[in-house]
C-alpha cells in the first residue's frame, strides 16, 4: 500500500516537472521543473525497491529487507543531479548577463547570428 | 500511513510550489517538497537516500538555486504616462525615459517590466515593493520616502495668464507647493486646459513640459497668452524605492556615464527638439 | 505545440501507471546477508556501492567532478563585474556557525567512517559536510576561507578534477579488494571530493553572484 502511493506520487511529480518545463517560459522555472521530476524519478525506484513492511537492507534489522540495489543507484543519482543543476544554473546566469534575459521566446527572437563578444 | 502522509504533503508542496507566479516562492516550496520527499524515504526504508536527499537536495540546490535568482529578474517600473517622456507606443513603451530605462535593464541584467500607474499611485507602488522605479515626468524636489537620481532632463514651472481671475495648479507634487487657497486643482492637464478654455479660471500653473503638449495637442484657449517663467530650475528624475540601494547606485552610474558621452544630450534633442 | 507536449506527458504519465501496475505484486528478493558479508559490510548498500558496482561509482565521480570542473570554467568565464555590498555582521549567526560546525563535521565524518555498518556511506557524508561549509560561507563569505594556493576560478575545479582522478586510480587498485579498510578508505575519499566538489560550486556561485 506504501509502495503503491508512492509510485503514484512519483509518477504524478514526473509528469508535474515535465509540465512546468513544458509551459513555463522561464529558464529557471523550467530547471525548477526538472528538478522536481528528477525527485519524481528517484523517488520511484526507492518505491519499486520496498516490500511490504520491509526494514532497511542492514544486517542484523529483523523481518523482510528491502531491495538494496535501486537504492544504491539513486544514491549517487542524488549528488550527480546537484552537480549537473549547478552547471545548468551556471549556464543560465551566463544567458542572463549575457543576453540580459531568461525567457526562452525572447531568447529565440533576439538570437544574435555570432556570438556577442564580452 | 505515515508514508502516505507524507506523500502528500511532499505532493502538494510540490504543486504549490510549481504554480506560483513568484520564482522565489517557487524555490522555497521545491525546497520544502525536498523535504517532505527525504520524509517519505525515511519510511520506505531507504536510510541512506534520505540523508542524502536532505543534506542536498534541501540544502544545497536550495541555495544555488537562490544566489541564482539574485541579482535577476524582473525589474518592475512603476510608469505614469508623459507624452515625449515616457509613453505607449502601440504595446510596447517608448520615450525618452525608457531609451534609460532600458539601458538600465541591460546593465542589471534584468527584464524590465513596466507598470502602467496613476501620478497618485506611484509612492505607493515604490514603498509597498510592488515596483522599484517610478518614471514619467516626476518632479518631486525631495521626498523622505524616496531616493531620487540625478537630474535627468530640466525643466522649469511655468504661469500661463489668459487675463487676470482665479488660478488653476495642476496636482503635481512641485505645483501643489505653491497653491494658495482657493486656487483650483486639476489632476489631468486636460482638466486644466478645459478649466482654461470654459472660463473657469484664467491662469495656470503647469510644467514646460504638459504646456508644450498641451499646445502641442491645440487644447489651449489663445495662442497669445502670457507666460511667466517662475522659480529656480527643475528637473525630471527617477524615483527609487529606499531598499533598492542597488538599482539606485546602477542608475547614477549609468546616468553620469550618458552625460559624459553627449547621449543624453542627444536623446533631450531627439525627442524635445 | 503545448496541446502536443500535454497529450505526451499524459500519455507518458499513463504508460508509467500501467507499466508499473503490471509488475505488482512485486517478487521475492534473493538473500543477499552473505554477499553483503562477504564484501566486509554489514550494510547492503554500501556493500553495492563500493563492492559490486564499484566502476559504476568511481565513474558517477567522475562525472560529478567533470560537471563541477564545467562549473568553474563557465563561472571563471563570466567574470565578476559589480561586486555586491558585504552584509551587516550578524553576532547570531556568527555564534550559531562557531556552535554547529564541530558536531556537524564530527557527524559528517560518523556517517562517512560507519557507512558500512549502518546507514550512511561517502556521499551522504559528503553532502552534509558540504551543508556545513555552506554555513560556514553564509557566517564569513567564501572568499576569505579559501587558501591563498587555490585562489583562481579554474584553479579550484581543478583541485575536484584531480581528486576525482585520483579516485579513480586508487578506485581500480583496489577493485574487487574486501574488507573494512578498503571500504572505509573510499567512502572518506568520495566524502571529501562530494564535499570539495561542493565548495567550488558554493565559492564560484558566490563568485559569479555576489558574497552571501
Amino acid at each position: 500500500m506504501e509502495a503503491q502511493g508512492a509510485l503514484a506520487l512519483a509518477i504524478g511529480l514526473v509528469g508535474l516537472g515535465l509540465w512546468t518545463v513544458l509551459v513555463r517560459r522561464n529558464l529557471v522555472w523550467k530547471l525548477l521543473g526538472l528538478n522536481v521530476a528528477g525527485g519524481g524519478a528517484i523517488l520511484f525506484l526507492v518505491a519499486l525497491a520496498h516490500r511490504e513492511k520491509a526494514g532497511p537492507a542492514l544486517e542484523g534489522v529483523p523481518g523482510p529487507h528491502v531491495d538494496p540495489l535501486p537504492q544504491a543507484l539513486v544514491l549517487t543519482a542524488i549528488v550527480i543531479h546537484f552537480a549537473v543543476l549547478a552547471l545548468a544554473l551556471v549556464y543560465v546566469i551566463f544567458l542572463s548577463e549575457r543576453r540580459h534575459t531568461q525567457d526562452v521566446r525572447k531568447l529565440e527572437e533576439t538570437c544574435p547570428t555570432r556570438w556577442p563578444e564580452s | 500511513m505515515g508514508t502516505l502522509v507524507l506523500c502528500g504533503l511532499a505532493g502538494a508542496l510540490a504543486v504549490f510550489a510549481l504554480t506560483r507566479r513568484r520564482l522565489l516562492l517557487g524555490v522555497i516550496g521545491v525546497g520544502a517538497h525536498s523535504l517532505a520527499l527525504a520524509g517519505v524515504y525515511l519510511f520506505l526504508s531507504a536510510p541512506d537516500v534520505a540523508l542524502a536527499e536532505a543534506s542536498i537536495g534541501f540544502g544545497l540546490v536550495t541555495f544555488i538555486f537562490l544566489l541564482a535568482l539574485r541579482r535577476s529578474g524582473r525589474l518592475v517600473v512603476a510608469a505614469v504616462e508623459c507624452f515625449p517622456l515616457l509613453y505607449q507606443e502601440g504595446d510596447r513603451p517608448a520615450g525618452l525615459e525608457w531609451e534609460i530605462l532600458a539601458r538600465l535593464g541591460d546593465r542589471l541584467h534584468r527584464e524590465v517590466h513596466v507598470l502602467w500607474v496613476c501620478r497618485g499611485d506611484v509612492s505607493g507602488a515604490l514603498a509597498s515593493g510592488e515596483a522599484e522605479l517610478a518614471a514619467g515626468g516626476f518632479l518631486v524636489r525631495s521626498d523622505p520616502g524616496l531616493r531620487l537620481s540625478r537630474p535627468v532632463v530640466p525643466t522649469r514651472l511655468v504661469e500661463v495668464a489668459v487675463g487676470p481671475g482665479r488660478r488653476v495648479v495642476l496636482a503635481h507634487p512641485c505645483c501643489e507647493a505653491l497653491a494658495q487657497s482657493g486656487d483650483l486643482r486639476c489632476e489631468e492637464p486636460e482638466e486644466l486646459a478645459r478649466a482654461l478654455c470654459s472660463g473657469e479660471a484664467c491662469r495656470a500653473v503647469l510644467d514646460l513640459l504638459t504646456f508644450r503638449e498641451l499646445g502641442l495637442k491645440g487644447a489651449w484657449p489663445e495662442e497669445n497668452c502670457a507666460i511667466r517663467v517662475l522659480e529656480d530650475p527643475l528637473a525630471y528624475r527617477f524615483a527609487v524605492a529606499l531598499d533598492a540601494a542597488e538599482v539606485h547606485q546602477a542608475l547614477e552610474e549609468l546616468l553620469a556615464e550618458l552625460e559624459d558621452r553627449g547621449v543624453l544630450a542627444d536623446l533631450v534633442r531627439r525627442y524635445l527638439g | 505545440m503545448k496541446v502536443l507536449g500535454g497529450l505526451g506527458i499524459v500519455g507518458l504519465v499513463v504508460l508509467l501507471v500501467w507499466l508499473t501496475w503490471s509488475c505488482f505484486p512485486l517478487g521475492e528478493l534473493p538473500p543477499w546477508e552473505e554477499a553483503t558479508a562477504a564484501w566486509g559490510s554489514k550494510n547492503a548498500v554500501a556493500a553495492i556501492v563500493l563492492g559490486a558496482r564499484l566502476w559504476d561509482t568511481l565513474f558517477e565521480v567522475l562525472v560529478y567532478a567533470l560537471a563541477i570542473a564545467g562549473v568553474a570554467l563557465a563561472a571563471g568565464s563570466l567574470g565578476t563585474k559589480a561586486v555586491l555590498p558585504p552584509l551587516p555582521e550578524t553576532p547570531l549567526l556568527h555564534l550559531a556557525v562557531a556552535l554547529l560546525l564541530g558536531p556537524i563535521g564530527v557527524f559528517g565524518l560518523y556517517v562517512a567512517v560507519s557507512g558500512h555498518l549502518g546507514p550512511g556511506g561517502g556521499f551522504p557524508a559528503g553532502a552534509l559536510v558540504g551543508s556545513g561549509l555552506l554555513l560556514l560561507a553564509l557566517a564569513r563569505g567564501t572568499r576569505g576561507l579559501t587558501p591563498g594556493w587555490a585562489g583562481g576560478a579554474w584553479e579550484t575545479g581543478k583541485f575536484a578534477v584531480t581528486g576525482a582522478i585520483l579516485l579513480l586510480g586508487l578506485g581500480v587498485l583496489v577493485l574487487g579488494a574486501r574488507g573494512e579498510p578498503v571500504l572505509v578508505g573510499l567512502n572518506v575519499l568520495i566524502a571529501l571530493e562530494v564535499a570539495l566538489g561542493a565548495w567550488v560550486v558554493l565559492r564560484e556561485f558566490a563568485h559569479v553572484r555576489g558574497e552571501m
